[in-house]
């Protein structure tokens, strides 16, 4: 029996888990649009991505440390926008770079040869940032670019708390996760991009230049992990270069498990991550200490059962 | 990329003309740039080695280290500008390419030691010959290695075959202990390196003049007798320089790490799984041993004898082998490295919280006891016969015979029934159960092999190294026995241990650079997966998994079109 059965905790810790599990939820599913898009076009699990997205906050924290004046990091309204603006610059130049430099000569290379590269693309950002971003070898403080405090809901006995910056992280992961649907859908470049996914040949035969659409799907998914990467710096107040892998892996998770390829599946997805996480260190065995097994264990039982995913098509031939 | 690439043949292959009195520009170059010297002043950590300072000039024509080794090649260099011989161009290349190697590892270290100011003439002169070398090399290109049919009576075949090999262990020991213990000794990186280079450029010179093609079809035909001999030559390392405590340990982790990286070869290189989670194996494995082994910290009381603890090692490993190998029955390709890399995860998570009691969580498991057999404990010193081994030496033996046992099964699985069953589901798995093999338990069943080899290797590296912490087991890990494996070759031992090798004596002697040891690690990763995807041992007959496919490229090899879509 799960120790939540035999001994279930109080209301209002439960919800507070939930809320938890949503806010870490809306974040992975911001990661997860990457995976997501770039897997539906070119099938490459960009295990980088997630550095991508550690890339974002660290290119958020150097915009406001070294560009901002005193003037503008006191005013939220200013440093907010400029910070989401120089991270997700930042995400997105690397994220072009990586798909120029490591992924596009190999486009053709049998499907172990571009994983394993990705995997060095990962441990290369990792490491460039450790060993050249200033003090980068220990946690650094990320500074409070939205309003400080959260909002409170009395339940029960207690009461549970979001921060507002939290609050902001649901908002525009939604946000943006709906325009990039609208984006995807009614847009030129969008429908370019769905027709690259479906057939990249007969696409290629319409017109449709496949690198061009690549790159902007590099450009878009770095995009969300940057903005994700600043947003994530200012709900925690500290980011290390360990926060790209974890996140990644959660990230590819709930890509699978909304079915990739899927933007809608990406964010539902990130939501279900985010809430086994809280809940399942929450409630099940050995607490916290193992809430990570449990998506991992979810993420076994989503391929072997459903690789597919929840909104996926029906299986496609991998090979 | 491609057009500056040709360009740069065209402009290379125009200087065909010039090129004897290239050949002789380069050698003379190479020549005077050895003799110059390398180092304007004595540094902070020491004189630079090798009598690179003008304190050259007080001792002439002593020449030691890389300064000699180039002082050969650029002897070598002008005895083949003089003479033609089959493979001379080749033999060009690789002479040109390790004097560009030695040089520029030393210009790098002379000038992060010193500046600019510290580097002094003899360098850049050796270098500029070094590049007219290789250019002289490219200008007249075009040529087949050789081959020679040479036979000798088998008894004359033996002793050379004994020479050659004594030759290697001597190779091999001088490349170990090259430049000294990295922490120690100031400079132990750029002369390990420049002998790395010499010893490449050798290598490439015997290649180019198809006598190393002529070594193995020797050591072919005498099968047997070479295997042998190397096992012996193996067991002698003890005998020679590199017979300190310090390097048998070095040598015993390289083993180990040598002894996984064969047991991943089966399931990735063989049966083309990638497994992402695979140092779990060795972490069970270790963790087995640990917990048998009689330490304060284990959760059994008891102590087993060694053999028997290898046994229960294989047998736990393989059942986890099973288990995770279990979702290759329904997944393919990443989706299935994916899984094996959640299992890993799941190992380290864990381990590391303790689970059970079984692992020490953060304070690992610590003072594990020695290996003891016959009233002999495995980590001290032995005397034999006179002779007085350093402590460690038993470990080293021991390691050195399961790298050899795990070799026999590698190789005997590899042209078995399995293996080529192995084989095919890699090529084309669908193909494979057409052709009625049973894919499903051929795949668990490399899970599983692989698995039995990484747990008895676990066995080892616990009693070898006294403590086992899930420190050792984590993602990185497995990352780097999986870049052992493709650096060497998919599907090749020499690969393996080659790979092996070199990933984990590269940090032991570039300790100043252990801060750049993982961004150069994964651009190493980017950069053979780019230009070398076949490793440096690529398998002989059969066309491994990373080799460029010859089907026509379905996007954007073609140029892209000119307009935008409508």
């Amino acid at each position: 029996m799960p120790p939540c059965l035999v001994d279930p905790p109080p209301l209002e810790v439960l919800l507070q888990q939930v809320a938890n599990g949503i806010v870490l939820g809306s974040l992975i599913g911001l990661i997860a649009l990457g995976y997501t898009m770039v897997y539906g076009i070119i099938q490459l699990i960009n295990f980088a991505h997630g550095e991508i997205f550690m890339v974002g906050a660290y290119g958020g924290l150097a915009t406001f440390t070294y560009l901002l004046p005193t003037f503008v990091q006191q005013r939220w309204y200013f440093a907010l926008p400029l910070v989401l603006i120089g991270g997700a610059l930042i995400a997105v130049i690397v994220a072009v770079l990586m798909e120029r430099f490591a992924y596009r000569p190999l486009r053709h290379a049998p499907r172990l040869a571009p994983l394993i590269t990705a995997l060095g693309v990962s441990v290369f950002l990792q490491e460039a940032i450790r060993v050249f971003y200033p003090n980068a070898t220990s946690a650094l403080p990320f500074p409070s670019i939205f309003v400080d405090g959260g909002a409170s809901i009395p339940v029960g006995g207690g009461a549970i708390t979001v921060p507002w910056s939290a609050v902001l992280l649901i908002v525009v992961a939604l946000g943006l996760g709906i325009a990039l649907q609208i984006y995807v859908d009614r847009s030129r470049m969008g429908r370019a991009m769905r027709a690259t996914s479906s057939d990249p040949d007969v696409a290629r035969l319409m017109g449709i230049n496949p690198n061009r659409v690549i790159v902007l799907t590099f450009v878009l998914g770095g995009a969300l992990a940057g903005v994700g990467g600043v947003l994530y710096g200012g709900y925690l107040s500290n980011i290390n270069i360990d926060i790209g892998f974890q996140n990644g892996i959660f990230a590819f998770t709930a890509a699978v498990l909304g079915g990739i390829g899927s933007i809608k599946g990406a964010l539902i997805g990130g939501l279900a991550i985010g809430l086994v996480k809280t809940l399942g260190g929450q409630c099940l065995w050995g607490g916290t200490q193992y809430d990570y097994v449990w998506i991992f264990v979810l993420l076994i039982v989503v391929l072997v059962f459903r690789p597919q995913g929840i909104f996926g098509e029906t299986e496609r031939v991998r090979a | 990329m491609t057009s500056v690439r040709m360009r740069l043949g065209q402009a290379v292959r125009a200087l065909a003309p010039r090129v004897r009195e290239l050949r002789f520009a380069g050698g003379l170059l190479v020549l005077l740039g050895t003799l110059l010297p390398w180092a304007t002043r004595v540094f902070e950590r020491g004189p630079y080695p090798d009598k690179s300072t003008l304190q050259f000039f007080t001792a002439p024509f002593a020449l030691t280290g890389f300064r000699w080794h180039l002082f050969l090649i650029a002897i070598a260099t002008l005895a083949l500008a003089i003479w033609t011989l089959p493979g001379r161009n080749r033999m060009l290349s690789a002479l040109g390419w390790s004097t560009i190697a030695i040089a520029g590892v030393n210009i790098a270290y002379l000038f992060s030691e010193g500046g600019l100011g510290g580097l002094a003439i003899g360098a850049p002169v050796t270098l500029l010959g070094g590049i007219a070398i290789v250019l002289a090399a490219h200008a007249a290109s075009g040529e087949p290695v050789p081959v020679w049919d040479w036979r000798l009576p088998w008894w004359a075949e033996w002793l050379l075959l004994l020479v050659i090999f004594a030759g290697l262990l001597f190779l091999v020991a001088s490349l170990l202990t090259a430049g000294g213990i990295g922490v120690t000794s100031p400079f132990s990186g750029a002369i390990f390196l420049s002998f790395l280079g010499a010893a490449g450029g050798l290598l490439g010179v015997l290649h180019g003049a198809g006598l190393l093609g002529w070594i193995t079809a020797m050591s072919e035909r005498h099968r047997v007798f070479s295997v042998l001999v190397l096992l012996f030559v193996a067991l002698a390392l003890p005998l020679t320089s590199a017979g300190t405590e310090y390097w048998m340990t070095v040598a015993s982790n390289i083993g180990i790490y040598a002894a996984t990286a064969i047991g991943l070869n089966i399931v990735v290189g063989l049966a083309g799984l990638l497994d992402l989670g695979y140092v779990a194996f060795l972490g069970i494995g270790s963790f087995v041993a640990a917990n048998l082994s009689g330490a304060a910290a284990a959760k059994f009381g008891i102590d087993l004898p060694f053999p028997v603890v290898v046994v229960i090692c294989a047998v736990v490993a393989g059942v986890f082998g099973a288990i995770v190998g279990s979702p290759t029955l329904r997944v393919r390709g990443d989706y299935l490295a994916i899984v094996t890399l959640a299992f890993g995860e799941i190992f380290v998570r864990s381990s590391q919280n303790n689970i059970a009691g079984l692992t020490g969580g953060p304070n690992a498991i610590p003072n594990i006891p020695a290996v003891e057999a016959f009233g002999t404990n495995f980590s001290s010193a032995v005397e034999i016969g006179g002779i007085k081994l350093p402590g460690g030496v038993l470990y080293y033996i021991l390691i050195v015979l399961l790298v050899a046992g795990v070799m026999l099964v590698f190789a005997n699985l590899k042209s078995s029934r399995l293996g080529r069953a192995w084989i095919a589901i890699r090529e084309d798995e669908d193909a494979a159960r057409a052709m009625g093999i049973r894919t499903g338990s051929a795949k668990i069943l490399a899970f599983m092999i692989g698995a039995i080899l990484a747990g008895i290797a676990g066995a080892f590296f616990a009693h070898k190294t006294a403590t086992v912490s899930y420190e050792s087991f984590r993602f990185l890990e497995s990352i780097t026995l999986l870049a052992a494996v493709i650096l060497g070759g998919m599907g090749t031992i020499p690969g393996a241990l080659l790979g092996a090798s070199l990933l984990f004596v590269l940090p032991e002697k570039l300790r100043e650079f252990a801060d750049y040891r993982l961004l150069i690690f994964g651009l190493a990763l980017i950069v053979i997966m780019r230009f070398r995807p076949q490793g440096l041992v690529p398998d002989r007959h059969r066309r491994a998994e990373l080799a460029p496919e010859d089907e026509p490229p379905s996007l954007a090899a073609t140029p892209p079109p000119e307009k935008v879509p409508t």
